[in-house]
């Protein structure tokens, strides 16, 4: 009996078992999800702080080389400051933009596309998770962080509308699902973010790199600019001339020396009016400009170089020769390219060779823009030409020059965590007071006083005089002459004006840009092709800028095909 | 009142019994079986052999002693008036007789109506490979796998086809416990293995079995047993590394870059100015003495550059600039050769097995160290498995465990375990990428390397490997079981079951700095990771088996609880990493993550995910005629919202034992003959994390943090939508049909099995893309939508007898045809672009609906352009020109875009089939077993590589290239070479890389001794055999890469070879032994 007994107590108990089981099955299926927050858990203040954050990060593009704010492939490349360089099959997915062929479905353009799609994307989820806020959040937290998010998301879409012309436009009310179509005018949204973001925003932030008042005043005045607005414009450019300041609270002013508003250890300058903030060591090379990394001079041999990889975005023949000066002064007529003015490069020689560098006189900007053979590169000692260069034939003779670290901040200016040294902290100005100066100039030059653009243009031509490349023994390194403009030289403000934009901001991803809104892209760069084709082997070969469709790039295919054509519509002539 | 009757009958049978004694040896070789069950039919009363084959038993003279034996044919002798017996059981008893171990149960073959097949324990040790799971490639029809050569790499496996858009792995269940990898196990502990392959057998696993269910069960000792049985098995061999793809030597490729910049001169009408940094400027190319010395190039070296960098040799970035001394190796450097060995394999398993009165036990020791081919490259298991099972009440209540204890350290390439090294740029690559006029070693003993200039970027494979060679990786872990077995009445059996898994990794790895390469790190790395994971599982089960008459019934109830991982869901983890840079000393000894710069530290944890399932089974036959299985079970998912958690799941299948009815009695050549039907459907989440139903925020030092600060140094840390939820998405399901027919023919001389079978799977899965603007960086939510087909073919075939009294053979064949499809996507939505990997700029794959899963997608070439008035005669094509890739314009709109790719192959084989051969002659046994793959394309990624000259200008280049098109000579079949990159060279996928896969290899030959009796008694043996065996012998292909055995992560992205670690050749010689 005993032993039946114990049968029925283990059989009893197995029916317990499995009862207990199924009833309790419902928190058992409850299993939380880990190293996460939700919605709710980020409408604190710091919660909104940290979502910020994240949409201030993609700045940085984080991912590919041409995803971020420097645009230097699509601003500057494209618009002629310098071809893709390094040799024909190194990220040859990217030739086909460069000639103006492009596909719809190539890989970068969709890069471009989705890093700031991402940056939209994040902003509208720190607006979303404002309408919301714990009691903890102050009307000043709530309300600057807003301003921030509205300055940050119309960065963005500014990005877009110049790369992509129209593309689906979406705030923090959209619910993620509903289709939305490529058909409505981006300006006013555009317009309206700066313009919240200049009525809210604080003058100085306790951080440096928070867009304030005046840099939201600066970017409104941009895209007025684009839009041709130049009253508008100009009065906006006025004022944050006038009375503009740093989120550190320094008055806007151009730096003393040219070469100052590249370098890490100057960011968030008095000349800084919003600037990527870069950084090295943090622990992921994400932070410290991954998409730059390519923009170094290539090649082991000859003398030690920062970075070492990979010779992309070498700066074009045409864009050296623009800095030829005669008087002190650029050749407004394109007669830099001639023979006569043209500046003697060392393509076609090795570094064993010799070489004696040009010996007319330059812009200094040349020298602080481009490495060219036998000017000092930084503290880098001079540069040696052909050793530097991947491959001179297809990519020519120079190297960038601009965001490159220094010898003496290995360690400091650079992470050296990665693949290659060449991730650095050096900030990028999305927009520089020198900048500004320009565009005021050019909505005086349309709506004010030519003389007020010609003060302005002086202003940034005499800090390019005060800017020299001095070789180790302290004399200049080539022979600079930069002079001012008078009234009796300053006959074509327009060109004055165009060409002061093409040599104070190249390789700053503006050129192209500025060519479209102008509206002599496809003549400029057609030209130019035909003058780099002739000098170069192979990169140009068949390239042309096709009026009424290269000023923008594809809607990449796979959003038409996601979204459907009926939703997404392509851009003209692809 | 049945049970009474029982009861009655025992005690008369007792009555009359008197001791009996036998032997029990393999019909083949004649050597003793023990552990073979002997009963007393139609009773529960036997025993089994001990270790010499020997049985004592007793019974009365109508008794009718049944032998059986796992892998042997039943044997059935009436005792009469004999009371000694030696009887020889025949080995591979056929196919209707297995036994199968089916769902929660252990079943003959011939009560079986699913699609089940097993496989020989045997055939899991014949060559010695990592893991286990690569055996079973052209063992089983209908099992896919895709694998590689690399000892301990992970293998996917795929059973019936691709049911879904990810997660197929099958479910293993070994000892009872779930599991989604098996690499712990060693083979030679496996007792059986079954594969479950239609719903119908898999259906009581329920969710997580869609991809079919493979059961593993280890070797248990026998209760009673006399005394223990030892048996030692042992291999030692080596494998050879095989020959390198033939390269241009140093002076043919001197001469090829100079064709490959003089015609691009040509093709844009320049006169050509060739400037090499090594070959000079000449109008033909020279050898350079030097490549380096200090900074000056080849060309450009003179003896007093010599003499400096001789004078200044540094190696060390620490101390200053690097100044080498670099000469040319005019002969040229072998580079595939440098980078592997023949690589040694030992491996060697004991095992013990006996028991007592009530109690059994298996004790398993396995041992394997085998090296890679590549340098530096090893894989060692350690196993430790001890099965016992204990007698509480006896014939009422039994304890037992299964326990494993594993230690192995695996140190491969490429990424998943190994899977992705045939589609990443991984050594192999770089050694095929590296040009041989570079030496491996410089003047004075450092690494020489792409540092001199002129050929570009690849690493000195060697230095990586050197680099990497106190790298180490290991797992340490415990799987196994307890459970609890009460017969409270006859036939009536409850099982309780409590199974897990913990499994502690550890990882370090060593980054050394590089000053040998054109693009060089900065920095002496160090990385160390830790995890640990833990899985359970509770199983609890009732089974009733009774027959009334002719009526035999059998019933299953169970309920399961667990907590895991799936294919797409880790399991409970947490995990630590580190990383930091320069510590002051590299030594191994000195270097820890506390002693290096700039760390940084990672973590992450998951509380995996939970399963609770009911489940139940009745299975009827009637006079073993007509048979009949259902199974239900309703399975609960934590990876699915509340409401929808919960899914139920039907199966059924029906039999016909056709040959057991009165008019196929006449039949002479018919044994036996089966017909099956099965229909079933099972649920499925495998392919969903953990957090699909959550909208969720994470933080990222890489993707979210910013200086905002402007500090230069630091990022503060920032959050992003990482995750956007869908709690709506519910069970996908898998319906499968399955009808076969199961024969034994020409008095069992042939034996049979043919499936034909389909499965549909519908509320497919799938992270549907999420526009742009919503996010391109949180992970979009899986939502039902799609649907996949796959249908094929399974047969098995074995073919044995006697050719003479001495010669027997059999034959196996397994063959399986596989068609699958996706049907559906998403409406408006076709394909699946951002699936594919690209290969520098080249995407190879485009899932589309129409088309097989993993199917290759770009431009058809028609050919090369024959000259200039064929390029103006053609379809606008963007650079195109004589001697490049002439697109074909399949739109037909007279220019060549986008809309004109299409479809051009896929990885999946139409048929895939093994084939083993078997003779066995007096003692001599030869087998030989050879696998085919017939029908599947290889994107081979490897040609942009080493076919063209821009895309790594100065790497070192095929010598295939001498078939290319050039203008002296149009006739070329490869395009033009030359120092150009655009749409029509080499920027495109087209159907250029696209090859056929096909290949038939003989995997394994093998030819042993078995040695007699007589020798056996003079050893004190009881068993010795010993072979030697040739492992991949030969491959006959098409295939132009390394090897057509091409690997891959399954499934949306797979058969695409960039530098395929080959399937290498290995001799083995082994040893099998019992006391």
């Amino acid at each position: 009996m005993k032993k039946i007994n114990k049968l029925k107590i283990i059989s009893l108990s197995l029916v317990v078992v499995v009862l207990t089981t199924v009833s309790c099955e419902d928190s058992f299926l409850d299993v939380a999800p880990t190293g996460s927050l939700t919605d709710v858990e980020l409408t604190t203040t710091p919660g909104l702080e940290g979502t910020l954050i994240g949409a201030y990060s993609f700045l940085l593009g984080r991912s590919g080389f041409y995803s971020d704010a420097s645009n230097w492939f699509w601003g500057s490349v494209l618009g002629g400051d310098a071809n893709k360089g390094t040799n024909a099959g190194d990220q040859s997915q990217v030739n086909e933009i460069q000639t103006y062929s492009v596909q719809t479905n190539n890989a970068s353009v969709n890069e471009k596309y989705r890093a700031l799609f991402e940056g939209v994307s994040r902003a509208n989820a720190t607006l979303l998770l404002a309408l919301t806020p714990q009691e903890d959040v102050s009307a000043a937290t709530l309300n600057r962080v807003i301003a921030e998010a509205r300055f940050l998301r119309g960065h963005y879409y500014f990005d877009l509308k110049k790369i992509f012309n129209d593309v689906p436009y979406v705030d923090e009310t959209w619910d993620g699902l509903t289709p939305v179509p490529n058909n409505a005018d981006l300006w006013p949204f555009i317009e309206a973010d700066f313009q919240f973001a200049f009525d809210n925003l604080p003058e100085t932030q306790s951080d440096a790199g928070r867009a304030n008042k005046w840099a939201a005043g600066a970017y409104l005045g941009k895209a007025l600019l684009f839009q041709g607005k130049f009253g508008p414009a100009k009065s906006m450019f006025d004022n944050v001339i006038a009375n503009g300041v740093t989120a550190s609270g320094d008055a806007y002013a151009l730096v003393s020396s040219y070469e100052l508003s590249f370098r890490s250890t100057n960011d968030n300058n008095e000349e800084a009016v919003f600037q990527v903030q870069a950084a090295a060591g943090t622990g992921n090379i994400n932070n410290a400009n991954p998409a730059l990394v390519l923009n170094f001079p290539h090649g082991t041999a000859g003398p030690e170089r920062p970075g070492g990889c990979c010779g992309f975005n070498q700066p074009s023949f045409e864009l050296v020769n623009s800095f030829r000066t005669v008087n002190g002064l650029p050749l407004l007529d394109g007669s830099y390219n001639d023979a006569a003015n043209e500046v003697v490069s060392d393509q076609g020689l090795s570094s064993a060779d010799a070489f004696t560098p040009d010996a007319g006189n330059l812009d200094p900007r040349l020298d602080h823009s481009v490495g060219r053979r036998g000017i000092p590169y930084l503290d880098w000692g001079p540069h040696p030409g052909q050793d530097w260069i991947r491959d001179q034939a297809y990519g020519g003779a120079y190297s960038p020059k601009k965001f490159i670290y220094y010898k003496e901040g290995i360690g400091v200016e650079n992470d050296g965590s990665s693949w290659t040294p060449g991730y650095t902290a050096v900030n990028y100005s999305i927009i520089r007071f020198a900048d500004v100066l320009l565009m005021a100039a050019e909505a005086e030059i349309e709506a004010g006083s030519v003389s007020q653009a010609m003060d302005y243009i002086n202003q940034v031509r005499q800090r390019a005089a005060d800017s020299p490349v001095l070789d180790d023994t302290g004399a200049d390194a080539a022979s600079y002459d930069v002079a001012l403009y008078t009234a009796a030289t300053f006959t074509d403000p327009t060109a004055a004006l165009r060409m002061e934009r093409k040599l104070e901001l190249s390789g700053e991803g503006h050129r192209f840009y500025d060519l479209v809104r102008w509206g002599i892209a496809a003549e400029t760069l057609n030209d130019y092709l035909a003058h780099e084709d002739a000098l170069l082997n192979s990169p140009f070969v068949g390239a042309s800028f096709t009026s009424g469709k290269n000023e923008y790039l594809p809607i990449p295919q796979n959003e038409i095909d996601l979204q459907g054509t009926e939703v997404i519509s392509q851009n003209p002539g692809y | 009142m049945t049970l009474l009757c029982a009861m009655l009958f025992f005690s008369i049978s007792v009555l009359a019994q008197s001791q009996v004694t036998g032997t029990i040896t393999d019909s083949e070789d004649g050597s003793p079986l023990p552990g073979v069950s002997i009963i007393l039919k139609g009773t529960t009363s036997g025993t089994i052999t001990d270790a010499s084959g020997n049985f004592t038993i007793s019974a009365g003279a109508e008794d009718v002693l049944v032998f059986s034996y796992i892998g042997y044919s039943n044997q059935e002798v009436t005792v009469g008036n004999q009371t000694s017996f030696s009887i020889a059981l025949a080995t591979d008893a056929t196919e209707l007789q297995e036994l199968v171990v089916t769902g929660y149960s252990v079943d003959s073959r011939r009560e079986t109506t699913g699609s089940v097949s097993t496989i020989k324990p045997r055939a899991l040790q014949v060559t010695p490979t990592g893991n286990v799971e690569q055996q079973l490639q052209g063992r089983v029809a209908g099992v896919t796998v895709i694998t590689n050569g690399q000892p301990g790499t992970e293998s996917k496996v795929r059973i019936r086809g691709f049911g879904a858009l990810g997660g197929n792995e099958p479910l293993y269940i070994v000892d009872g416990v779930p599991q989604f990898s098996t690499d712990f196990l060693s083979p030679a502990d496996i007792e059986s293995t079954t594969v479950l392959k239609d719903a119908t057998a898999a259906a009581i696993y329920g969710a997580r079995a869609a991809g079919g269910v493979i059961v593993y069960t280890t070797k248990q000792g026998k209760k009673g047993a006399v005394k223990p049985t030892i048996t030692y098995d042992g291999t030692v061999g080596f494998t050879t590394p095989g020959n390198a793809p033939n390269v241009l030597n140093p002076q043919e490729q001197a001469d090829w870059t100079w064709n490959a910049l003089n015609n691009a001169a040509q093709q844009a009408g320049v006169t050509p100015s060739n400037d090499h940094p090594q070959y000079g400027s000449g109008s033909s190319p020279t050898l350079p003495e030097y490549l380096l010395a200090g900074g000056v190039s080849g060309a450009n070296i003179t003896p007093a550059d010599v003499a400096d960098a001789t004078a200044n040799y540094n190696i060390n970035p620490a101390t200053g600039g690097i100044t080498q001394l670099v000469r040319a190796n005019r002969e040229g450097t072998d580079w595939y050769d440098a980078i592997t060995r023949t690589a040694l394999l030992h491996r060697h398993n004991i095992g013990m097995s006996g028991g007592g009165d009530g109690s059994r036990y298996y004790l398993g020791l396995g041992i394997q160290e085998q090296e890679g081919i590549i340098l530096h490259q090893d894989f060692k298991r350690y196993t430790f498995r001890i099965n016992t099972e204990f007698d509480l009440i006896p014939d009422k209540l039994r304890i037992g465990e299964n326990m494993q204890m594993t230690y192995r350290a695996i140190d491969i390439l490429g990424d998943g375990g190994g899977q992705g090294s045939a589609d990443d740029e991984n050594i192999i690559n770089m050694a095929q990428r590296m040009s041989p006029i570079i030496p491996i070693y410089d003047e004075f003993g450092g690494y020489a390397g792409t540092a001199a200039p002129g050929f570009n970027n690849p690493e000195n494979p060697v230095a990586s490997l050197d680099g990497s060679k106190n790298n180490r990786t290991f797992l340490a872990e415990s799987f196994g079981n307890v459970y609890l077995e009460f017969e409270p009445i006859e036939d009536l059996t409850f099982k309780t079951s409590f199974g897990g898994r913990y499994q502690n990794f550890n990882q370090k790895g060593y980054v050394r700095r590089q000053y040998e390469n054109s693009e060089n790190n900065s920095a002496f790395g160090f990385n160390q990771a830790s995890q640990y994971t833990t899985q359970w599982v509770w199983t609890n089960t009732a089974n009733y088996k009774k027959s009334f008459g002719d009526h035999n019934i059998g019933l299953l109830l169970g309920q399961e609880a667990l907590n895991s991982g799936s294919t797409n869901s880790a399991p409970t983890f947490r995990s630590i990493s580190g990383s930091g840079l320069d510590p002051f000393s590299q030594s191994t000894d000195f270097v820890n993550l506390s002693t290096v710069g700039s760390q940084v530290l990672n973590g992450g944890h998951s509380n995996g995910i939970n399963y609770s399932s009911l489940f139940g089974r009745i299975a009827y036959d009637f006079d073993s005629k007509y048979l009949a299985t259902v199974v239900i079970r309703r399975d609960g998912s934590s990876v699915l919202g509340k409401d929808v958690r919960f899914g139920t799941f039907p199966a059924f299948s029906l039999g016909w034992r056709i040959s057991e009815e009165g008019f196929m009695s006449g039949s002479t050549f018919i044994d036996d003959l089966k017909l099956r039907g099965g229909w079933g459907i099972v649920g499925n989440v495998n392919n969903v994390p953990g957090t699909n139903q959550f909208s969720l925020y994470g933080t990222s030092i890489g993707n979210s943090s910013y200086d905002i600060g402007g500090s230069n140094s630091g990022a503060r840390q920032g959050f992003f939508l990482s995750n956007i939820g869908n709690p709506a998405a519910k069970w996908e399901q898998s319906k499968s049909t399955n009808i076969g027919f199961d024969g034994l023919l020409l008095d069992g001389k042939i034996d049979f099995v043919i499936d034909f079978w389909s499965k549909t799977t519908t509320d497919l899965l799938f992270q549907l893309p999420i526009t742009t603007q919503r996010s391109s960086q949180a992970q979009a939510p899986f939502v039902n939508v799609g649907k996949m087909k796959n249908k094929g073919v399974d047969l098995k075939i074995v073919a044995k007898g006697d050719l003479s009294s001495d010669l027997k053979y059999e034959v196996t064949f397994n063959g399986s045809f596989l068609d699958n499809e996706i049907v559906r996507l998403a409406p408006g939505i076709d394909d699946l672009p951002n699936r594919s990997a690209s290969y520098r700029g080249v995407t190879p794959i485009l899932n589309q609906v129409g088309q097989p899963l993993s199917a290759f997608y770009g431009f058809e070439v028609e050919g090369l352009f024959r000259d200039q008035s064929d390029v103006d005669g053609h379809a606008t094509q963007d650079g195109a020109a004589p001697g490049r890739f002439k697109f074909k314009d399949i739109d037909g709109n007279g220019e060549i875009d986008l809309d004109d790719r299409t479809t051009l192959g896929n990885p999946i084989p139409d048929f895939t089939g093994g084939l083993t051969i078997k003779l066995n002659y007096k003692n001599w046994e030869l087998e030989m077993y050879s696998f085919a793959s017939i029908g599947n394309e290889i994107f081979n990624v490897g040609k942009l590589f080493t076919d063209f000259y821009p895309l790594f200008p100065g790497a070192a280049i095929s010598n295939r290239v001498k078939n290319s098109w050039s203008f002296s000579d149009p006739s070329g079949t490869i395009p033009i070479f030359e120092n150009v990159s655009n749409f029509s060279t080499n920027t495109q996928s087209n159907s250029f890389y696209v090859e056929d896969g096909s290949y038939f290899r003989l995997q394994n030959v093998t030819f042993g001794y078995i040695f007699p009796n007589v020798t056996l008694d003079r050893l004190g043996m009881e068993k010795l055999k010993v072979s030697v065996s040739a492992n991949n012998l030969f491959t006959i292909t098409g295939y132009d890469g390394l090897d057509p055995g091409v690997g891959g992560a399954a499934d949306t992205n797979f058969g695409v070879d960039i530098g395929n670690f080959p399937i290498t050749r290995s001799w083995t010689f082994n040893v099998s032994m019992a006391f």
